[in-house]
């Protein structure tokens, strides 16, 4: 005798027997729920977009906007004001990519902006900057990341600190606030090198013109000769001086990579508590060997073998994250922020050990077990990895 | 041309549990997983310092060296036991009814006939009687029913054929008077999201016993460290993963599975495929409904799709004590009207449940030195966010998750002040990671009608078998054992070809 000879001696068993049947005969058939989680996804987070370019808009001398509309001519999907697409790219035959914060409002999809400037050697911002035309089409991710407001502990009194292109989710929050009215009190400090600089500069001043709730301040770091205007960089006395009392308020900061360490050494000076500071993710570090913890015995030049498993070997440069090799090396792994916190790049160290800078933001039991996040991974010596 | 013996498809708890079984019985096996990171729902994120713990709230079944449970003996089996440390809770569970009654279970039998004595005179002895029929319910359900007794009859086992199928309301209604009594001992509804009146007592009696006997446990490291142990085993055991690389469709021919087809056009020949993936995906996109057959049809109709969840995960600039939190397991409740509480969660109205995990109570080192996190829970049908416009979405997430830290102030009225880094998940957060049609996290619903009894682990196809929460119960427990039971089956129908 088992189990399934005395099931019906189971109160209650021949009832929900008849009830099953019952269902099978009138129930859902769940034939319309064929790709639910695909098709709804596909509107909300579909894991790739194709962007045609459909303008490009000279912002200053040095940074263009490209306007990036659905290949496929449907909208884009939503996103927070302050999220980022990451965009793939080929360039003498190598495919990457970069992240861009979306600079347009998040009222509309029908495009989004990404508001892209020259940097020396940039091996991206040229190829977009110079040899993109409109019709071009890209790919990318769906927007993500998390430097946006957080209405449940964010409060309303914000203060972005911008320095360069670093205005652009800024750009994206306050024309969010100003599309929709909302009530949020924003003071935008904002860093640029020169005044021709500066971008964003008429409709900034529109919308702050207009707004009794938002104010913009420019700092000039290379003010041309008899500049009457705020001149330096953005410092703690000065953010005092235009913020006020700070307590209660929520500072974001976004710039680029020497921005950060700067200013959030003055920020520091001012006593708010963690919570108070937002900061964007900033990509790799410039000169990763100058970075705490890096091993004396390695410099950035050495290079190390990389083996796949699988058999195929590259080589790597120490000082470039391992993500770069393999891109070189023509093998394409998961990539969205290319700062280590999304973890979307996650692989696994079969042997060898890497450099993360502090900030690579990888789970306790993930160091445990050996996976690293290539896009800020730096090879300490020959490696071998799972993909 | 890639052939294996198994392609497993999903790496959640019970695609896992399967393929480390296959691998380690010898079997060339391929794992399929969508996601970059393996676990399904057993995983982890990090926002700032924080690493959030996404799923696990109290592991069952784990038991102490000393008297282990079942799940420490099939992890010891599985080689991972070394690399996980398991930590105790101290406490069952705090019930609090704000403004009102405010109670904390200890894990012991007698412990919690004390104190619920004790705030319920006149109902001690019925609480001591009610939890004998949690005990003598379990104990023969486990010797009948798990170790398979060859004499198994309504005159052995007579409160296993009398209670299996009743209701929990019923059950209470019988021993107790109390509601506030009643809503205490039954609050684990909520981990099945099904409510009193529609849940079977033999969950709750399992769910009960299970905890008090074998103790809620958590483990260092979150969730997310069982799943990289479990697939660290896998790999060691020679097995293959596949990571960003979803099944696009099963092959079947004659009956039979013949291959996988990955979204990436691979194809795994294999003559058998455990899919760790919803049924509803399985049977309807990767095999496909024109391709069906008639039998599997019928096995997910009439079946609904059960709840998914809303979680606030906060990470907090200050220790629990500060947030005056003393215990990992706090069940928030403010009505005693479970029905109602239960149908809000097709509605996006503030709800009148949550359940609020502070893993840092029972294990300080969760979170950074003189931090602490929580997870803030209720269960949650997908369907109203199914009509929220996606530019609205943001906001109605943000809406609904005030709406509950709201609901948790009543009892701890300082969080607000103290989050440091926050995230939302709605049940589309879930589908989008889990790909479950209503991003289900405990598989179908789980009534009467749909336990154990009434479903199979295999598809009418050949060699298409399922691990995971939609052919056996919700949660950590089941679906981690569920993939070693639909492994062995597999073994076994290999062995037998």
């Amino acid at each position: 005798m088992a189990l399934k000879d005395v099931l019906h001696d189971i109160e209650g068993y021949d009832e929900l027997e008849r009830e099953i049947e019952i269902l099978r005969k009138y129930g859902p058939d769940h034939v319309e729920r064929a790709e639910e989680a695909a098709r709804i996804m596909a509107v909300l987070h579909p894991p790739r977009l194709s962007l045609k370019v459909s303008e490009i808009i000279e912002e200053t001398p040095s940074t263009k906007t490209l306007r990036l509309v659905s290949a496929k001519g449907d909208l884009l999907p939503p996103f927070m004001a302050g999220q980022y697409v990451n965009l793939f790219v080929e360039r003498d035959g190598v495919r990457t990519s970069r992240p861009y914060s979306i600079s347009s409002s998040p009222t509309q999809t029908a495009y989004y902006d990404i508001t892209v400037r020259a940097v020396e050697d940039g091996f991206v911002s040229r190829l977009l900057l110079e040899d993109t035309r409109p019709g071009d089409v890209f790919e990318s991710t769906s927007p993500a990341g998390t430097f946006t407001h957080n209405p449940l502990f964010h409060g309303d009194d914000l203060v972005f600190l911008a320095g360069g292109s670093g205005i652009t989710p800024f750009m994206s929050m306050i024309r969010e606030t100003a599309d929709r009215g909302l009530d949020r009190k924003i003071l935008l400090v904002y860093g640029s090198r020169d005044p021709g600089d500066i971008v964003f500069k008429d409709e900034l001043e529109r919308i702050a013109a207009r707004r009794k709730n938002i104010a913009v301040h420019h700092v000039i770091s290379e003010p041309p000769e008899g500049y009457t205007g705020l001149a330096g960089f953005i410092t703690a006395d000065l953010v005092k001086r235009l913020a006020g009392d700070v307590t209660g308020k929520t500072f974001y900061v976004c710039g680029p990579a020497a921005m950060y360490e700067r200013c959030l050494a003055e920020l520091a000076s001012l006593g708010l508590p963690r919570k108070r500071v937002r900061t964007e993710a900033y990509g790799p570090p410039k000169n990763v060997t100058a970075q705490a913890g890096w091993p004396k015995h390695v410099s950035a030049d050495d290079v190390f073998t990389v083996k796949i498993s699988g058999g195929r070997v590259l080589s790597a440069k120490a000082g470039e994250p391992l993500m770069v090799s393999l891109e070189k090396a023509h093998i394409q792994i998961p990539a969205q922020c290319r700062s280590g916190e999304c973890s979307l790049c996650r692989t696994k160290l079969l042997s060898g050990t890497v450099f993360h800078p502090e900030g690579a933001r990888l789970r306790k039991s993930d160091r445990q077990f050996g996976y690293i996040h290539p896009c800020v991974a730096y090879p300490l010596e020959d490696l071998e990895i799972l993909i | 041309m890639a052939v294996y013996d198994v392609v497993v498809i999903g790496a959640g708890n019970g695609g896992l549990t399967a393929a480390l079984t296959l691998a380690r019985a010898g079997r060339k096996v391929a794992l399929l997983e969508r996601h970059n990171v393996p676990g399904g729902c057993a995983t982890s994120f990090v926002r700032g310092r924080f690493e959030f713990e996404v799923a696990l709230h109290q592991l069952s079944g784990m038991g102490t060296e000393r008297m282990p449970g079942p799940l420490r003996g099939i992890l010891s089996e599985f080689g991972v036991l070394d690399k996980l440390e398991f930590v105790e809770m101290e406490n069952l569970y705090r019930v609090v009814f704000p403004g009102g009654i405010d109670v904390t279970l200890p894990t012991d039998r007698q412990g919690i006939v004390e104190v619920l004595g004790g705030l319920f005179p006149k109902e001690k002895d019925a609480v001591a009687s009610f939890l004998d029929l949690v005990y003598t319910y379990s104990l023969e359900m486990v010797q009948g029913v798990f170790f398979r007794d060859p004499l198994i009859s309504k005159e052995k086992y007579p409160t296993f054929f009398r209670y299996t199928f009743r209701n929990v309301e019923d059950v209470l209604d019988e021993f107790f008077t109390d509601p506030y009594l009643k809503a205490i001992l039954s609050v684990y509804w909520g981990y099945t999201g099904v409510p009193p009146r529609l849940m079977p007592f033999s969950d709750l009696a399992v769910i009960l016993w299970a905890y008090i006997e074998f103790k809620p446990f958590h483990l260092k490291g979150g969730s997310q460290a069982l799943s990289n142990a479990l697939l660290d085993a896998y790999l060691k055991a020679g097995g293959e993963a596949r990571f960003n690389c979803a099944a696009r469709s099963i092959e079947v021919e004659g009956g039979r599975v013949r291959a996988v087809v990955t979204e990436h056009g691979d194809r795994l020949d294999t003559s058998y495929v455990i899919s760790n993936a919803s049924t509803v995906h399985t049977y309807l996109d990767l095999v496909g409904s024109h391709r069906l057959p008639q039998d599997d049809l019928l096995k997910i109709k009439g079946r609904t799709v059960g709840p998914s969840a809303f979680t606030v995960y906060m990470g907090f600039d200050c220790t629990p004590e500060e947030l005056g939190v003393f215990e990992t397991s706090n069940f928030i409740v403010a009505t005693i009207d479970m029905d109602s509480a239960s149908e809000k969660m097709r509605t996006l109205e503030p709800q009148d449940w949550a359940m609020f995990s502070c893993y840092d109570v029972s294990d300080p080192d969760f979170s950074p030195p003189g931090t602490c996190q929580g997870a803030l829970v209720c269960l949650q049908y997908a369907d109203p966010w199914y009509r929220v416009e996606p530019h609205a979405y943001a906001e109605t997430k943000y809406r609904y998750a005030d709406a509950m830290i709201s609901l948790a102030e009543r009892v701890f009225p300082n969080l607000r002040a103290h989050i440091e880094e926050c995230e939302a998940a709605s049940p589309l957060t879930h589908m989008r990671y889990l790909g479950h049609p209503g991003g289900a996290i405990y598989g179908f619903d789980q009534y009467a009608k749909d336990s154990a009894f009434f479903l199979t682990n295999q598809s009418s196809i050949e060699g298409l078998y399922h691990a995971g929460s939609w052919v056996t119960g919700g949660g950590f427990q089941p679906t981690l054992t569920s993939g070693r039971s639909t492994a062995h089956a597999v073994l076994k129908a290999i062995k037998g070809r």
